[in-house]
């Protein structure tokens, strides 16, 4: 396998093992990517300063007691997802054609939700989705991005050519990829907000339409 | 500056830890490999199905197994000793209320971390709100003393401490798993709700970001005296 200094940051980011075997060869000759193979390994190295595995004697004690208190504590009413049990008896097609139901209901009512925004932008503040829509967006969103990945796996053979053009969009998907990981963590912590979901799917949206740019070059 | 480099002689530094077979593509001398744990293992389903039947024996079998890795995550994403027991213990308590839900669809490991991560942010922004409400300063307070592991160089580890809060959010969650706690970036995806891919990707901008603030300026003969 020929390993050359353009390899470096993608075999950094996701490098198979014949790779990186490959790069450490190159890096014996080459005193640029030795320097930069030292500090990456160290990086990974400085890690083991953070870990600090030692007992709290005390902590399993406290843990127990507040346990205790919260099982003898009079329980809670049951919740509407436990009620939802007979989803396990229900039949896969059955399953498949509720699950396609929710998915056309989470449409209708994600654009009710986006023409209302764009009509009243004097609520723009308020626009935050009910417990319910926000199960079936979490949900959607789910199957979106297991959808996107999909697609990233087909073009990832195309992606990985060492072309100035595929450098371009690997760069721009890894730009994308973090700005979809802040918009999620902002998510996870405002999860009703629907503003945050449109920009999130937004940014899916651009990424599909990325991996598709790049599919469209193989043709 | 006193800054803390790479160029620190690590090996006679850094301990040892111990690692199962799992693969892992990128080289490393084995020094500061950490273990990894396979999101299948027996233990997992016998401590989940424990805590399922309500019993509290499951959740001492899992604090046993996996308490001094919670605490240890939880002392890095919060900073000190008290606000990590603090979250593990609510964690356990989140785990006992919401164990009915657990389906089964990722380890109970990666389950119960998902919810470790979740309690510390959310101790994190109560903790800034306490804050700013009483006007205080987080940096003009004194650092706490913690104890320390036997080995621990404290400079380096105050360097990295330091390096860290300056990542973003997701990129220190993503660091702290996989390079310290020996995650892998499918068990990490599941506990972030992230993928993979997006798990590789946060990985590689964590340690090009830390590397940058940790390797001390290249040196430009004397001037570094200054």
């Amino acid at each position: 396998m020929i390993i050359n200094c353009d390899d470096r940051e993608r075999i950094f980011l996701d490098g198979s093992s014949e790779e990186w075997a490959a790069f450490e060869q190159h890096a014996a000759a080459c005193t640029l990517c030795a320097e930069e193979l030292r500090a990456w390994k160290q990086v990974s190295a400085a890690a083991s300063e953070l870990r600090d595995y030692q007992e709290s004697p005390a902590l399993w004690a406290r843990i127990e007691s507040s346990l205790r208190q919260q099982q003898a504590a009079p329980a809670p009413r049951k919740s509407f997802w436990s009620s939802l049990d007979f989803w396990r008896h229900i039949s896969p097609a059955w399953q498949s054609a509720l699950v396609g139901a929710m998915v056309v209901a989470l449409a209708i009512s994600s654009g009710y939700l986006y023409t209302h925004r764009a009509v009243s932008s004097v609520d723009r503040g308020n626009t935050l989705l009910r417990t319910s829509a926000l199960a079936e967006v979490e949900r959607t969103e789910r199957d979106y991005m297991s959808a996107i990945d999909k697609l990233a796996a087909d073009a990832s053979p195309q992606l990985n050519a060492d072309t100035p053009l595929m450098a371009n969009y690997r760069e721009k998907l890894l730009v994308l990829d973090s700005a979809i990981a802040d918009l999620r963590v902002q998510a996870g912590e405002n999860p009703s907000n629907a503003h945050l979901r449109y920009q999130l799917l937004a940014m899916y949206q651009e990424k599909q339409q990325t991996l598709q740019d790049v599919l469209e070059i193989k043709r | 500056m006193g800054s803390v480099g790479l160029a620190l002689p690590w090996e006679h530094k850094l301990s040892s830890v111990a690692r199962d077979g799992e693969r892992r593509v990128e080289p490393f001398e084995g020094k500061a490999e950490p273990v990894r744990i396979s999101e299948e293992t027996p233990q997992d389903a016998a401590v989940a199905a424990a805590c399922l039947n309500g019993s509290l024996q499951g959740y001492e079998r899992l604090y046993r197994w996996q308490g001094t890795r919670m605490k240890n995550l939880a002392r890095n994403l919060l900073g000190s000793q008290a606000d990590a027991e603090d979250a593990v213990q609510e964690t356990f308590l989140k785990i006992q209320r919401s164990i009915s839900g657990f389906r089964g669809q990722s380890s109970f490991v990666t389950w119960t971390f998902r919810i470790l991560v979740n309690t510390c942010h959310d101790l994190r922004r109560s903790r800034v709100r306490r804050k700013e409400q009483v006007n205080e300063d987080i940096d003009a307070l004194p650092p706490r003393r913690e104890l320390r592991a036997p080995g621990a160089h404290p400079s380096l580890r105050m360097a990295l401490e330091r390096a860290l809060k300056r990542l973003t959010t997701h990129q220190r969650d993503v660091f702290l798993l996989y390079e310290v706690e020996g995650f892998r970036h499918a068990e990490i995806a599941g506990m972030l709700a992230i993928s993979e891919t997006a798990s590789k990707n946060t990985l590689f901008q964590a340690k090009k970001n830390l590397r940058t603030m940790l390797e001390p300026p290249r040196s430009s003969g004397a001037g570094a005296a200054q």
